[in-house]
């Protein structure tokens, strides 16, 4: 086995591992808050790519800059959709919250698909080509600044839910919804903000992604999946197993190259996911 | 089916009594006001329908093909039409393949149901065997302008025909040009890489490459095989495997898409090597691509079928889609462009727009006037074309970014006596 | 209830005698209508009566297609009987599955993300299998004959699949009136309470994902002898897992003409969304609407557009009588 191409994939791995981890984080908390697992993640982050991308076109603002309007835009989609839609499904059976969730994923797929059309979309940002040599070892510049972005934006969500009003109210919430309503926390404005920043989290991870590889429409279903292993992995609602979740699947998708040609990567993924449901349903740092 | 008894026994008579009966008291009536006006009053149509990919991954090229497609049929009624159906005009039924096969072959049978009485397209080798399945179940004669797969014309189909060099006939001639090479250049390339897009083409066309590689006896180990789909959008892993196995070179079969993203990383990954040489498929040459990938594309020779840069249809065919277009007629849409000549040809001799009728006049082609490498465009019995060949082109400096693009062999067609191999390394120009 | 099935009888009627009077294209548009009614049928057997969702049920049809096909290349064997083994193999997958999730407890979510989970693993290691055409697909040989399922034009393809779809109404209409679909229900209802009167919620569980599979991969094979070619992304797809339910979910679950009605309201959408809409990429319009009513039909209209078209049209017939 040749030592630096397995540096280069753990590497490479750490790194995308990053941002599934930023991309699971808002999984994760709307599951926490709400009990709700979003089938239309995948679809919001993919969204978040195309709008940084427009923004790229329009005004040439690079998506590490344009992140926060990116999120922003995100949020209020997310805001919208929880309080139209999700708020009614609060009280059904898990299962039967899947089909609107599915439904809106669906709806936002194709809604990017007729705005923007079916074909790829690769701007060429600043950083596209840029790389840095250590050695043997070559690190993708605009993988490492999405991997330092990913991991500063998580940081700053942990502080949220720890340090601020709203969040500390989320994480309540989340511990116990009837004490909290009855300690006063307007549950339903708590809901519509926690899905606001899940999607927000998830349109800020389309942002970081969009140098890294085109976007199209039907990109969705792939990310929703990896979010799910990752939620899983760590535990549902469980924040900190999310993120180490997500540095842990990147890492194994990107080793398993090693053996497997790498278009089976997800292939790694998803029987980990039915592995852990199996015998781990709690995930490896306990969940829900 | 049902539509052709249609015109043969039904509506179609009445329409050309109703014509003749119209033309004879028109006549009368007409006369005074001159023949000419007469004529201008009646040129059928016929309907022909064009496939091409023009949104998915082959987008770029398929919109040059759907454009090359209109051109021709432009030019054709603008010199009088089929001047053995009285003139009629060439009216172009257009389907969008989205690069998939399923979706082309609905398409073709949409137009089909349109009245198109020939087909053609479809510029991808699976889409082309979808709709050659379709043409033999609905028996109408499609004519395939570009697509390299040799199991089309396996089937023991009747109605389709291909203009196209056939994937072996590529591969006979990316050997011979790459034994011309390194013999001139005194260079032993002696380990290589092969990828290729894991559809249809990619496969046939690298496993026959890989065939024919070893029965040439060229000392050329073939180190791995790397596959992947058709739209793939990240090679990091791939390209990461290929620079610890450390080929001499890379033979890609690949398309557009995959060609600038693993032309790319190899540039940041520092992957050293002699050379890129593509045995045949597209990817390489693409105004757009050239564009794109500027400086990285420099040097890399590619085995294809070619414009004939000697060729006056071609000049001509090449400016005026400039004109129309702003933008180049290259190997593909000049492969389009002549499918259209090929169709209307056969039209014109088979005086008819019957399935059976056109099939024999196909069978019958002997189709001089083109814009491309290789000699008349005569079918064979599978319906392969005989007199197709191809070119071998480098990528070199120049300050238009069009005239990149030259013919180094054969010889008498060069635009170009000079050839660049082994390559300076990606990341040191 | 007699009206209904006079009604029912009269419009079957009127279904057999139309290949007499449209051309091939517009029947090819019927032949989607009874594809998708069928399998939003077999998926109803297992989600709407038995209430276990299941988003992965693509992972069928493309066992059956891939089964039969390869069956018919490699062995020359009839799809008539291709079919039956592609039903064999996704039964047997089925349950596997269903071993899994219900012996080890997955229920709710985590059971429709082992579904999803299902489809997508074998849609990739397919995907990477030479000996069924890999990232290519099968292109299949045209060879027109009854005994290669093959057909030069549609009218053949139009009985099948009419067949098909009045077969599965048969098949859930039985169920419904039979032992094994009353404790399927009592699952769906509350499955806790089911086991408590000693129903056996694994036993009967499986029979209905066994059903269902089984079903499901016949039409696998049906569309692959009407589109001629296969390719793991079409048919092992999440995009077709989620719009086979779509019908179903419209048309009304749980019950035997829901998936039906949904499928004449639905399916002829697609099509016009397709033929009017494709330049450009609007042709996913169809599923924006698609989308929006299966979020109004589960928010207000909980049991479907079928029942709330009963009871529109029992108002009327009430009425005029």
């Amino acid at each position: 086995m040749d030592i630096s191409l397995a540096i280069q994939l753990m590497v490479q791995g750490i790194l995308l591992g990053g941002i599934y981890g930023l991309i699971a984080v808002g999984l994760s908390l709307i599951f926490g808050v709400m009990g709700v697992i979003n089938f239309a993640h995948g679809q919001m982050m993919v969204l978040g790519m195309y709008i940084s991308y427009w923004i790229l076109v329009l005004v040439g603002l690079d998506p590490y800059l344009s992140l926060v309007l990116v999120a922003v835009v995100t949020a209020m989609l997310g805001y919208v959709i929880q309080a139209t839609v999700v708020n009614r499904i609060l009280d059904f059976p898990e299962a039967m919250q899947v089909v609107p969730l599915v439904s809106i994923g669906l709806i936002i797929e194709n809604c990017i698909l007729f705005m923007w059309g079916p074909d790829h979309r690769s701007p060429n940002t600043a950083l596209g080509l840029e790389s840095i040599h250590f050695g043997d070892v070559m690190i993708d510049a605009s993988r490492l600044m999405a991997f330092v972005l990913a991991i500063l934006i998580t940081g700053l969500i942990f502080w949220f839910l720890r340090n601020n009003n709203i969040g500390k109210s989320m994480r309540a919430a989340a511990d116990n919804r009837i004490g909290a309503l009855v300690v006063g926390i307007n549950v339903d404005r708590i809901n519509n903000y926690a899905f606001a920043l899940g999607a927000a989290t998830t349109g800020a991870a389309g942002a970081l992604l969009i140098p890294l590889i085109p976007v199209s429409p039907h990109l969705g279903h792939d990310f929703t999946l990896t979010a799910f292993v990752v939620v899983i992995l760590g535990g549902m609602g469980n924040l900190v197993g999310a993120l180490v979740g997500g540095l842990i699947l990147g890492v194994a998708e990107s080793m398993s190259t090693l053996w497997l040609p790498p278009t089976l990567k997800h292939v790694v993924s998803f029987s980990l996911l039915v592995l852990i449901m199996l015998f781990k349903p709690k995930g490896l740092f306990g969940g829900k | 089916m049902s539509k052709q008894k249609k015109i043969r026994t039904g509506k179609g008579i009445h329409r050309r009594e109703f014509i003749k009966n119209s033309a004879i008291v028109g006549t009368g009536l007409m006369l005074p006001f001159g023949v000419p006006t007469l004529l201008r009053a009646a040129p059928r149509k016929i309907k022909i329908g064009s496939i091409q990919p023009v949104t998915g991954p082959l987008a770029v090229i398929g919109q040059g093909q759907r454009k090359a497609n209109i051109m021709a049929a432009k030019q054709i009624n603008a010199a009088g039409g089929i001047k053995s159906l009285g003139g009629a005009h060439l009216e172009l039924l257009l389907g969008d393949s989205e690069s998939k096969p399923e979706v082309g072959r609905q398409e073709a049978d949409r137009l089909i149901k349109e009245g198109a009485v020939a087909l053609q397209g479809p510029f991808q080798s699976g889409t082309a065997m979808a709709i050659a399945t379709l043409a033999e179940q609905r028996q109408v004669p499609f004519v395939m302008d570009v697509a390299a797969l040799d199991a089309i014309t396996q089937k023991g189909y009747h109605y389709s025909f291909r203009v196209f060099i056939t994937a072996r006939g590529l591969v006979g001639g990316a050997i011979n040009f790459l034994k011309q090479v390194v013999d001139m250049k005194g260079v032993a390339p002696k380990t290589a890489v092969v990828t290729n897009t894991a559809d249809p083409f990619g496969k046939g066309m690298s496993g026959g490459f890989l065939k024919g590689l070893e029965k040439s006896g060229m000392p050329i180990k073939i180190l791995e095989r790397i596959q992947y789909p058709l739209g793939i959008q990240d090679l990091s892993g791939e390209v990461a495997k290929i620079k610890s196995l450390k080929p001499d070179l890379i033979f890609p079969v690949s398309r557009p898409g995959d060609s600038v993203i693993l032309t790319r990383e190899l540039y940041k990954q520092r992957v050293p090597l002699m050379g890129i040489y593509c045995p045949g498929s597209p990817g390489w040459y693409e105004p757009h691509v050239v564009k794109d990938l500027d400086k990285l594309i420099l040097y890399v020779l590619v085995n294809v079928p070619w414009i004939n840069p000697l060729s006056t249809v071609y000049q001509h065919a090449n400016a005026a889609f400039k004109k129309e277009f702003n933008q180049t007629l290259d190997t593909n849409s000049a492969y389009a462009y002549t499918g259209t000549l090929v169709v209307a040809d056969a039209l014109e001799r088979a005086g008819s727009v019957q399935a059976d009728d056109i099939v024999a006049a196909l069978k019958q082609t002997n189709f001089k006037d083109h814009p491309v490498l290789g000699g008349p465009i005569q079918f064979a019995e599978n319906g392969d074309n005989k007199g197709a060949s191809t070119g071998l082109l480098q990528i070199q400096p120049d300050p238009v970014p069009e005239k990149r693009v030259r013919v180094v062999l054969p010889k008498n067609f060069a635009q170009s006596q000079e050839i660049v191999f082994p390559w300076p390394q990606l990341w040191e120009r | 209830m007699k009206r209904l099935y006079v009604l029912l009888a009269f419009i079957l009627l009127i279904l057999l005698v139309l290949p007499m009077f449209l051309e091939k294209y517009t029947l090819g548009i019927f032949i989607m209508i009874f594809y998708y009614a069928y399998l939003g049928q077999s998926w109803n057997i297992l989600t709407g009566y038995t209430g276990h969702i299941s988003l992965g049920h693509a992972l069928y049809i493309g066992i059956g297609a891939y089964t039969s096909t390869y069956l018919a290349i490699t062995f020359g064997l009839t799809p008539w009987v291709g079919m039956i083994a592609g039903g064999l193999v996704a039964v047997a997958v089925a349950l596997f599955k269903g071993f899994l999730g219900f012996r080890f407890g997955l229920r709710g979510v985590y059971f429709v993300i082992l579904t999803i989970a299902f489809a997508e693993i074998t849609r990739l290691i397919v995907s990477h299998i030479e000996a069924l055409g890999s990232f290519s697909g099968i292109f299949l040989d045209f060879n027109p004959s009854f005994w290669n399922f093959q057909f030069r034009g549609n009218k053949p393809y139009y009985y099948i699949s009419l067949g098909m779809m009045v077969a599965s109404v048969g098949v859930v209409r039985v169920l419904e009136l039979s032992r094994i679909g009353r404790f399927m229900v009592a699952i769906r209802e509350d499955e806790e309470a089911a086991q408590a009167v000693g129903v056996n919620s694994f036993k009967y569980s499986m029979i209905a994902l066994s059903i269902s599979a089984f079903m499901t991969a016949l039409a696998g094979t049906f569309y692959a002898n009407y589109i001629f070619y296969l390719h793991p992304n079409s048919v092992f797809g999440m995009g077709l897992s989620i719009e086979l339910i779509l019908r179903p979910i419209i048309g009304g679950m749980g019950t035997a003409l829901g998936p039906i009605v949904g499928s004449f309201i639905l399916t002829p959408l697609s099509e016009m969304s397709r033929a009017y809409f494709s330049k450009g990429g609007m042709e996913g319009l169809h599923l924006v609407l698609y989308g929006v009513l299966a979020i109004i039909v589960v928010l207000f209209m909980r049991k479907g557009i079928l029942t709330y078209l009963a009871a529109g049209l029992n108002k009327i017939i009430r009425f005029k009588s």
